[in-house]
């Protein structure tokens, strides 16, 4: 800053004339320009220069004075963040990985989620038990006692206090000062003995998979139930679980949000990671509060994921899809979806169906049951139920976790051409959300089933597994699947740069005396994302969605379960550490597919012209039209 | 004073590619990598999901920019001209907000036009500055002496000052009475005046404590003892403190603090947004996003000092201690060192109105840097 003596007498300059960073340029001690150079420096105008001048001073005090909180707040924030931090204990405890044991040792181990955030935790307590033979006076003693703690009921405290028995609990978990002032209180018969508490930090947030323990501290349900000799066996040893906290507490807000806009009773969540097997997430709605399971409704207490059987809808086309493509059907060959099936008494339709021949890719994204039925009956009874078998839709899910359900199937002796048809669009058969979302994982991960756990896997290991559907199958699904969110009823689940695929399903629900009921229905959605390479399959079912306005009188699971999905997708992938990937022509040649299922790379269809289109229906080659030609014969449309 | 008249219209014809060529752009650019900070913080607000806050953000700078450069080209003497209007008109929308606002935790303070939501009380500060700063650089030396010449003016800070009391938002008020104050020191009033009102305001605190909000009381009692109200008026500060302790030197990581995504943090879009940066960034990222919003008050030296006119001068001062009053209030907050005020960061935290006040505050600033080798004489009135 140049000074500028204030009694100059300054020729107007042209402002702007000089560089903006010349000072002394626009001084210019004789006028140029004779014209413009004539000015009288009058008085007031001096006067101002002089101020300007005087408080040049004061501009400086309050630069300093500025400078000097900036920097009192950036040393401040060194004190909060490194020197001093509010919190150095749970870094310190993250950095070692087994924690040393505590001061007062428990008898139950910690239980975290993968990243070491604690879902239960045992403290040591104190509790309070009587003798009520010692007791003199029984109401003397109960008042004393509430003085310490008021939370106790007078009547039921005397009732306690007396009587003939020699052991009765008084209070289950005091602090150290109550302790101390029931001491001081002296009254003769009070006992303590040394007890812990379980803790929930997450409360309902994962309620469901933690369970819950009983006042004695035995596991009623859940992983604390399950795991119950393992916790006690070695305290000191940290159970680490499959569950993201955070991927957990993402989804059971989506889903929530899902329910209480389209006025839902209950619903479900699962995040799975298709190559392990992991549950990341799973939610059941409505929870409780891990901390209180005693105030828990049954419903609340009911985990919908894996004890909820439900009908799982067009969801299941995509294991009828798996199952066609594994029997030899071509993605380019389908099925006729023209005429309703009618057989005994039932008739098969579709919803806003398209009423002509539909090939594959087209029985997914326009979700025809039609053709599903179809597509079911020619692979054949005998083959569909194994491949069910296989996939382990039949049988109870082996994750380590009480509360599971065994699906609901015809028997061998009852399951009939008519079962297979149904079941061929998701009717007729019931299973658990879990028993969807593996089955989504499976298709995803290039055909591997393998049982769901909610244990963490240590990086590096491979996980057990069964071949279930071919690479090549798998492929095909993935390229179908993203073919039913870009183009067909699962919209809504898209996220730009996740590439997400899946399958939407509504399914009626059964009433009590059997048959459908007409306006209660589970909404649902399996996906999977990114579909070039899949690492996790999500789920959402909300039960018993209301249609609204916004949805413009729809409740169909493309209008309820796939915008959550998408939700739920769009929020949880940052955190696992996935960024949202550019469309490149690698990733569209991997994952697209046109709807006439036609000019796959790698898997062309012969050069037969369009125009021989198999008539209806149409007989995929190979092995099913050979093996069951009069089952066949007996599906045309009477 | 017949050559100003002309010299103001030969100026006027000053061509826009000049001003634009005057315009510092690399306090633009400084402006923008603030604004990306806060886009990254937003991201990370949002879960990494862009279109909660962060793509709202973007466009908002991007429009605030557009505002702000226009404005950097309106000559100041006009902007001088019309400063008791702007004055005017931004005490019409303080009375406005009284009488129509939108009730939020407990004070009227925004009022919806169209799609937009202003605080007028944001807008009222910078239409003071200017107000004051057209006032003071009529004075003479003499005048700035004389009581009868400041009373005017100190009116026209307590007027706003107590309406935005009444909304009632003590946080705003304060910032506001104090940018006033700044504005008054810098074109040179006496040091025992502000001692005069200093005292007077020490007599009229515990009155005025009486009257106070509960939550404002609730504010000053747990300032002074966080841990007294660990669940209530005190879980902001100490939620926040935790976040910033598990931050460390490097911080957590791009969306990995805990104490944010699990929704401990409260406002993490808002007033906590230094939280997150520093939960995530650590100590490095907190000093860096401090560092530059201290670079952009001292920009508002630098146009202060080059100043070559009174008006100039002034605008510079009181936007600068504006802006360096909101650093300054919200830092201190989320660290604990003053009561939790509601205050954002500019350029940073999440509000469209906000935004919008504090870009058009930087274009009257720039505005205030490329005339400022303008020759301004006394205003006529």
């Amino acid at each position: 800053m140049t000074h500028i003596p204030p009694h100059t007498p300054v020729a107007a300059p042209a402002p702007h004339s000089a560089p903006a960073d010349a000072p002394m340029l626009r001084r210019p001690a004789m006028p140029a320009d004779p014209p413009r150079a004539v000015v009288r420096v009058t008085q007031p105008d001096l006067m101002r220069r002089a101020i300007l001048d005087k408080t040049r001073g004061r501009l400086v005090i309050a630069a300093f004075g500025f400078a000097t909180l900036f920097g009192a707040v950036a040393l401040k924030l060194a004190m909060a963040t490194v020197i001093h931090p509010a919190e150095p204990r749970r870094a310190v405890a993250l950095s070692r990985p087994p924690a040393p044991p505590a001061e007062a040792p428990v008898a139950r181990a910690t239980v975290t989620d993968r990243n070491g955030e604690i879902l239960a935790v045992s403290l040591p307590l104190t509790a309070l038990y009587a003798n009520p033979r010692q007791i003199e006076n029984a109401p003397e003693a109960a008042d004393r006692l509430r003085r310490v703690l008021p939370e106790l009921d007078r009547e039921r405290l005397i009732q306690r206090l007396s009587g003939e028995r020699q052991f009765a609990y008084i209070a289950r978990a005091l602090t150290p000062r109550q302790v101390a002032q029931v001491n001081t209180l002296g009254i003769p018969g009070l006992y303590f003995e040394e007890a812990e508490r379980r803790f929930f930090p997450q409360g309902r947030t994962a309620a469901h998979i933690i369970g819950g323990v009983d006042v004695d501290g035995n596991g009623i349900a859940g992983v604390e139930r399950s795991f119950d000799q393992r916790l006690r066996a070695q305290p000191n040893e940290r159970l680490r679980l499959s569950l993201d906290i955070r991927v957990q507490l993402a989804l059971r807000e989506a889903v929530q949000r899902a329910i209480d806009e389209f006025n839902g009773i209950g619903g479900a969540g699962v995040v799975m990671d298709v190559n392990t097997g992991e549950v990341l997430s799973m939610v059941s709605l409505p929870d409780y509060d891990a901390n209180d399971v005693g105030a828990a409704t049954n419903d609340q207490r009911f985990n919908r994921v894996t004890v909820g059987v439900y009908e799982p809808g067009s969801t299941f086309k995509l294991l009828t899809a798996s199952m066609a493509l594994e029997n030899g059907l071509q993605p380019w060959q389908g099925y006729d979806a023209s005429r309703p099936i009618s057989v005994g008494r039932f008739t098969i339709n579709d919803y806003r169906g398209k009423g002509r021949w539909l090939a594959l890719p087209e029985i997914l994204a326009y979700s025809s049951n039609l053709a599903s039925a179809h597509m079911a009956a020619a692979v054949g009874v005998n083959r569909h139920r194994d491949f069910l078998q296989r996939m382990g839709m039949t049988a109870r899910l082996r994750i380590e976790i009480p509360e599971t359900a065994l699906p609901l199937v015809p028997s061998q002796r009852t399951w009939r051409e008519l079962n297979t048809m149904t079941i061929g669009f998701g009717h007729g058969i019931s299973v658990t959300p879990l028993h969807v979302a593996t089955a989504g994982a499976t298709i995803a991960n290039g055909g591997i089933l393998r049982q769901p756990t909610i244990l963490a896997v240590p990086p590096g290991t491979q996980r057990e597994g069964t071949r279930v559907i071919s690479e090549r199958t798998s492929e095909i699904m993935r390229r179908m699947m993203r073919l039913v969110v870009t183009d067909g009823s699962g919209r809504g689940a898209d996220v730009p740069g996740y590439f997400v695929g899946g399958k939407t399903g509504t399914a009626q629900k059964t009433g009590p005396r059997g048959g459908y009921l007409e306006n209660k229905r589970i909404a649902a959605f399996i996906g999977a994302f990114p579909m070039y390479a899949p690492r996790y399959a999500v789920y959402v079912m909300v039960d018993e969605p209301k249609p609204n306005a916004r949805s413009h009188g729809f409740a169909t699971a493309g209008w309820v379960a796939a915008p959550a999905a998408g939700m739920v997708i769009s929020r949880i992938a940052p955190i696992l550490g996935m960024l949202p990937e550019p469309v490149t022509p690698e990733i569209t040649r991997a994952i697209t597919m046109p709807m006439n299922g036609r000019g796959i790379p790698g898997y062309n269809p012969p050069a037969a012209a369009p125009a021989t289109r198999p008539a209806a229906p149409a007989r995929p080659s190979g092995q099913p039209a050979a093996a069951a030609p009069q089952r066949e014969a007996s599906l045309v449309p009477r | 004073m017949i050559f100003e008249r002309r010299l103001l219209t030969r100026d006027r014809g000053a061509g826009i590619l000049e001003k634009l060529w005057q315009i510092p752009w690399s306090f633009v650019l400084l402006l923008g990598g603030v604004a990306a900070i806060g886009y990254v913080a937003l991201l990370s607000a949002g879960s990494g999901n862009a279109d909660l806050y962060a793509q709202k953000h973007a466009i908002r700078f991007g429009f605030g920019v557009v505002v702000m450069l226009g404005l950097a080209l309106v000559d100041i003497r006009l902007i001088a001209r019309f400063a008791s209007l702007g004055y005017l008109g931004g005490i019409v929308l303080l009375v406005l907000v009284l009488m129509h606002g939108n009730v939020g935790k407990g004070a009227q303070r925004w009022i919806d036009i169209g799609p937009v939501q202003l605080q007028p009380s944001e807008l009222m500060k910078i239409m003071l500055v200017v107000a004051l700063a057209a006032w003071f650089h009529r004075a003479s030396w003499e005048r700035i002496g004389n009581p009868l010449f400041l009373v005017p003016a100190a009116i026209a800070v307590l007027l706003p000052v107590g309406l935005i009391l009444k909304q009632p938002n003590l946080g705003t008020a304060l910032i506001t009475g104090m940018v006033g104050a700044a504005v008054f020191w810098a074109a040179g009033v006496r040091w025992w005046k502000f001692a005069l009102v200093g005292a007077a305001g020490a007599v009229a605190a515990p009155i005025a404590y009486e009257r106070l909000h509960d939550y404002q009381r609730a504010r000053i009692t747990t300032f002074l003892d966080p841990e007294s109200d660990p669940l209530g008026a005190g879980y902001n500060i100490i939620q926040s403190k935790i976040a910033l302790g598990s931050g460390g030197l490097w911080g957590k990581g791009f969306l990995q603090g805990t104490q944010g995504h699990l929704n401990f943090l409260p406002e993490k879009q808002t007033d906590f947004i230094f939280t997150m940066i520093a939960e995530e960034f650590g100590l490095v990222g907190a000093l860096t996003t401090l560092g530059m919003l201290m670079l952009v008050v001292a920009f508002c030296y630098v146009v202060a000092f080059r100043s070559k006119h009174q008006f100039g001068r002034l605008v510079a001062i009181g936007l600068g201690t504006n802006y360096f009053l909101y650093i300054f209030v919200n830092v201190a907050m989320v660290t604990g060192s003053i009561p939790v005020g509601g205050v954002p960061l500019p350029l940073i935290s999440h509000g469209g109105s906000a935004m919008l006040t504090v870009m058009v505050g930087f274009g009257l600033l720039l505005s205030a840097y490329v005339h400022r080798d303008a020759e301004m004489g006394p205003m006529r009135e």
